[in-house]
């Protein structure tokens, strides 16, 4: 046995980077290289970034092993609330504050039912899925659609997006990689009891992890917003899968722990974005096959995904016991 | 008939290019006790895994009762009348105790497919009545249990096949003083009866009192075999390890040594069903041991201490700085310690790389401005500590669950020393390592007192708190009912007394 420090590539490491690759390629030759234009390649970075902002808060969540569907409806109600303040007010910069905060808060109602009431993630926040939605149709269906007030309309410009963006993906890279949130995140999903014994404060972590990712679900309100020029009756809906998926597809486990990587979140947006845009490109996405192909695409990437870290499992079983019968002595 | 149940002969096994058995012969009369004993990784529960058909075999013949005995999985080698205890299979924790014993085996209880579990209950029930063992709530799920609760119901489960050959690998370690008893007569009377037991155990002087022969292992190839009633402890670890054991095993004073400091101060603590007004103080450089029988309480004094469980009375405080401790993440910033008894469940992140777990404890120390934690120092100090424990691995990339049990108890132990700790929590830190680990961390120890570390020594092997303890605590029913100092008074006899 060597006791070298080589790291070892793995195969389902791989997956995530060949997955974005290949979906790439294939794309490109199907669009008559379309794909590569400048405007293409905007066009994929701007429509990822939604995803990306509010896969950031979720990475933590799913780091811990838990799951945050409620982004969705907190991106519409943080969005909806917070342009009717700046709107009725008349304060057009209130809309940044305004929807960070109620995003915040609706991430510590949640982190709090999780950590303290012990309610599963998953139900919680489907429930918060369901009953969010309905408080912001009602919201919707008195004040109406409202617009991003003139003061604020650098919000529009995508300049200010790509680089609020990345000002906020560096931001979460570092708290997520370098920090010990997102070590001790990783270690509540390895396993929640030995983070317990160690002394890492579980409760406080679950608490903190799901105002991050309300807190981001905010700040997607406001990309959300910029994009489309102000609120719509159906903002956010579905985003919670799509997030969900971009994690999943990048390569994260359900189970979480040290398979959650920042750069899986990247990628796995990125080559959801790919697909979606792709499809359009080539002309699919008017007929009603489109999701379907969507949804086949998705499961063959998740299928790799999932058995390459199956095998990655039983090779590990392997060595295990080989290690157990090579002997010398300390 | 044959005068041998199991006849083994050639019989290889490799795992890639390691040899885990290497042309192993050997037999096990009718009426044995059969010992099985070698360092961790010498092949042992890789050939016991095969006799229970668990993996096949690459070569060579096994024979059972004179007949060739090729067992295609576990269930094939119980019709056979073989049966194991696993080191660490353990047991479904979210099915009922009772389930357990017939895993696998429900089919008997079922009628149109329903399962009688009314029935199988009681059955479960019979069989440790019918093997004198004292039976776990079978009603209850496994997961709220303790260790040897589990191990009592996997017991259980290898004994209702009513087997002619029983594995045991690595149980006793796992029993408090009462249950091994149990255990021990249960062996006997498989004696008794004219059926074979093969056993593993790292405890060699528990090896030679109950067996008749011992046969050892030594990097997958049989040593030697012995005849337990002619040999010594000894003899054995010689044998084991290839060459004399030197220097010390257990400490070589016979009187307490510790500093005038208080360290920790625990006064009337309670915690409901577990420890009723318990006090005692800790020392700079002493070692506090804990023993006592199952149920007595002493884990529970280690999580409570740590600030696992929720005190209904009384204090647990640190002397510098006036420290009130209430919780685990209080204890780990003021420096405390805990290593607790279930390694792969409780202390181990065992799918996660080497560095994890080693730097888990330490981030706070290791985080710099912003609470940045450099890559760089997390690997340095990860690739330092695997060096100086010598932690046997391919790197500190490696995942935890491809070492084996004594490396992974190294990560364990050897993670708190890279802090700088007042206290530290030991519950049965040499449970399930072999000698040359156990010596080892016998030697930390020795090193952590010498810095005036105080240490709480919480185990169910007697010999091990007797051979490194100043104090020892006994413990019955949840409360302390005698503290011996380090002296003359400090024997096996004298501590059973008061423990039963």
């Amino acid at each position: 046995m060597k006791s070298s420090g080589r790291k070892k590539l793995r195969i389902s490491d791989i997956v995530p980077f060949a997955a974005f690759v290949v979906l790439f390629i294939f794309f490109t030759i199907a669009s008559g290289g379309r794909m590569v234009s400048a405007y293409s390649l905007k066009m994929l970075l701007e429509q990822s970034i939604l995803t990306i902002v509010c896969a950031c808060g979720v990475l933590f969540v799913v780091a811990q092993g838990s799951i945050d569907l409620s982004v969705g409806v907190n991106v519409a109600l943080s969005g909806v609330v917070g342009m009717h303040i700046a709107t009725v007010t008349g304060v057009g910069w209130l809309l940044i504050p305004c929807c960070m905060i109620i995003g915040l808060l609706i991430g510590l109602l949640n982190g709090f039912l999780v950590s303290r009431c012990h309610v599963p993630s998953f139900t919680l926040s489907i429930a918060m899925l369901i009953g969010v939605r309905g408080i912001v149709n009602y919201i919707q269906t008195i004040i109406g659609i409202e617009y991003v007030p003139a003061s604020m309309t650098f919000m529009t410009s995508s300049a200010f997006r790509i680089i609020f963006f990345i000002v906020i993906a560096v931001v979460i890279g570092f708290v997520f990689e370098f920090t010990r949130v997102g070590r001790y995140s990783q270690a509540i999903g390895e396993n929640e009891t030995t983070a317990r014994f160690v002394g890492v404060p579980v409760s406080r972590m679950k608490i903190l992890v799901f105002a991050i990712s309300g807190l981001m679900a905010g700040l997607g309100a406001i990309f959300s917003m910029g994009t489309v020029g102000g609120t719509t009756m159906t903002m956010g809906s579905f985003l919670e899968m799509k997030v969900a998926m971009a994690i999943f597809f990048g390569g994260v486990l359900v189970t979480g722990g040290s398979s959650a990587r920042f750069y899986k979140v990247i990628l796995g947006s990125l080559s959801i974005t790919v697909i979606v845009y792709g499809l359009s490109l080539i002309g699919m996405s008017d007929s009603q096959i489109s999701e379907s192909v969507e949804g086949g695409l998705l499961l063959i990437i998740l299928f790799l995904t999932i058995l390459t870290n199956r095998r990655r499992s039983s090779w590990k079983k392997e060595t295990a016991v080989a290690e157990d019968s090579a002997v010398s002595l300390p | 008939m044959s005068e041998n149940i199991l006849e083994i002969s050639g019989l290889n096994k490799h795992f890639g290019p390691t040899y885990a058995n290497r042309n192993i012969s050997f037999s096990v009369k009718k009426g044995e006790i059969h010992g099985l004993i070698g360092e961790n990784g010498s092949g042992k529960s890789t050939l016991l895994s095969q006799i229970a058909g668990m993996y096949p075999r690459d070569s060579g013949q096994m024979l059972i009762d004179g007949e060739p005995y090729d067992p295609t999985s576990p269930i094939d080698a119980n019709e056979r009348g073989i049966s194991m205890v696993m080191q660490e299979l353990g047991v479904v924790g979210n099915l009922p105790a009772g389930v357990n014993v017939y895993l696998g085996r429900t089919k008997q209880f079922s009628r149109f497919g329903i399962v009688n579990l009314r029935k199988m209950r009681r059955e479960a029930e019979a069989q440790f009545e019918k093997w004198g063992l004292e039976a776990p709530p079978l009603g209850d799920m496994p997961d709220g249990m303790m260790i040897e609760s589990r191990k009592m119901i996997e017991l259980a489960r290898a004994l209702s096949v009513d087997p002619q050959l029983l594995l045991l690998d690595e149980v006793t370690q796992s029993l408090s003083l009462n249950n091994r008893e149990k255990l021990y007569a249960l062996i006997r009377r498989f004696k008794e009866m004219g059926r074979s037991v093969i056993l593993i155990t790292h405890d060699i002087e528990e090896m030679v009192e109950i067996t008749d022969t011992i046969t050892v292992l030594r990097d997958g190839e049989v040593i030697g075999s012995v005849r337990s009633a002619e040999t010594t402890p000894d003899e054995i670890r010689m044998m084991m390890v290839g060459r004399e054991m030197s220097g010390h095993y257990y400490r070589t004073d016979h009187a307490p040594s510790y500093g005038e400091q208080v360290v920790l101060d625990v006064q009337g603590v309670c915690v409901p069903g577990e420890l009723e007004d318990v006090s005692f103080q800790v020392h700079e450089g002493e070692i506090l041991g804990f023993c006592g029988l199952s149920d007595s309480g002493i884990h529970s004094v280690g999580t409570a201490v740590y600030g696992l469980s929720r005190i209904s009375a009384g204090s647990v405080r640190l002397t510098a700085g006036d420290i009130r401790i209430t919780s685990p993440t209080q204890a780990l910033r003021n420096n405390v310690g805990y290593v607790p008894k279930d390694r792969d469940n409780e202390a181990l992140m065992i799918h996660a790389s080497i560095r994890d777990n080693f730097c888990l404890p330490s981030l706070t120390e290791l985080k710099g401005p912003m609470g940045f934690l450099s890559p760089g120092k997390l690997k340095g100090m990860s690739a330092d500590m695997v060096k100086q424990l010598s932690v046997k691995c391919t790197g500190i990339g490696q995942a935890m669950d491809a070492l084996s049990g004594g490396n992974k108890q190294k990560v364990n132990f050897g993670r708190w020393l890279a802090k700088d700790l007042k206290l530290l929590i030991l519950d049965c830190p040499t449970r399930g390592v072999d000698v040359g680990v156990k010596a080892y961390i016998y030697q930390l120890m020795n090193e952590a007192k010498a810095n005036g570390i105080a240490m709480i020594l919480i185990s169910d092997e007697l010999t091990e708190v007797l051979g490194m303890a100043d104090r020892l605590m006994v413990m019955k029913d949840g409360r302390v009912t005698k503290t011996i100092l380090r002296g003359d008074d400090f024997t096996e006899q004298a501590v059973i007394g008061v423990m039963i």
